[in-house]
């Protein structure tokens, strides 16, 4: 107890002791900040993105096919991107936009800025796409995994946009916006085309460095009613 | 610190250890809930997007 007054010797070591705590307190709130990052986020976005996936599927089943034009209803997602070397029923819902709020939703988002993406239905374009390599749901997280010759798959409310990955960058500088220039000179390709480009940070863990993979339409494949993927998702 | 917070609840040993549990509950729901959120965007671990340097900060 503090009844008797302390002396100086005994004030310091209290002041030390109370150093000693707050140390550790620090050290356990950084711990549980990684906990966060790579636990807790997942949850949140995992559960919001199956909730908004599922709120599109619906859409869709709800509308005839041919129903209002594509690509309207931004706001609740445009489609799914399937990247089958990420996992055989990897699925993630695209969203408009790359700001913080749309991707820690857990899914990917399509640049509008600097250079606004192309829609996979346009007939020429870039569709670049970005999302977290690591904590709110960790979409591309097995960005490493793609090799080229890979197929991607879009898949909008009426076709399916098979495309092939032809490049692979696996670090660039996050200033190097030229990556998703509509014909993406730095993937060697110097002629307007169809193509995706996905976007992420690297190396895992921390964002240095932006990991970059291309892709070029293949072909496109009406949905039939029962949705049957097309061979490259099977 | 810690040992004068022990000292100012109330109540015997296993209460005290009860009311601690629910100070570090709620402690940790406040940072989950408030503090990392607004954190997170401030520390350079979760930037997926190319840009020109002027959208970088949000």
């Amino acid at each position: 107890m503090t009844t008797s007054k302390p002396s100086g010797r005994r004030r310091a070591a209290s002041v030390i002791s109370v150093v000693g705590e707050l140390l550790i307190t620090a050290g356990l709130v950084l711990a549980l900040f990684v906990v966060y990052s790579l636990w807790w986020t997942n949850v949140v976005a995992d559960r919001h993105a199956t909730k908004a996936a599922n709120k599109v599927r619906q859409e869709w089943a709800g509308t005839p096919a041919g129903g209002p034009a594509r690509g309207l209803d931004t706001l609740d997602g445009i489609g799914f991107l399937h990247v089958p070397a990420m996992g055989r029923n990897y699925e993630v819902l695209v969203k408009k936009g790359t700001s913080t709020e749309v991707l820690n939703e857990g899914v990917a988002g399509y640049y509008t800025e600097p250079t606004p993406a192309a829609m996979p239905w346009d007939s020429v374009g870039n569709f670049t796409l970005a999302a977290h390599r690591d904590g709110h749901g960790a979409k591309f997280h097995d960005i490493d995994k793609i090799h080229t010759g890979d197929p991607i798959v879009f898949e909008s409310k009426d076709t399916w946009y098979v495309y092939k990955v032809y490049k692979i960058l696996d670090q660039t500088s996050k200033y190097d916006v030229a990556v998703t220039d509509q014909v993406p000179e730095e993937s060697g390709r110097k002629k307007p085309g169809r193509y995706i480009t996905l976007t992420t940070c690297t190396p895992v863990y921390t964002s240095r460095y932006r990991y970059v993979v291309w892709g070029e339409l293949v072909r496109t494949q009406k949905v039939d009613p029962q949705r049957t993927p097309p061979p490259e998702l099977r | 610190m810690y040992g004068w917070i022990w000292r100012h609840l109330p109540g015997n040993a296993w209460v005290r250890a009860l009311v601690s549990l629910m100070l570090a509950l709620i402690v940790v729901y406040v940072l989950f809930q408030y503090v990392f959120p607004w954190a997170e965007p401030l520390l350079p671990f979760n930037d997926v997007t190319v840009d020109n340097g002027m959208a970088a900060v949000r």
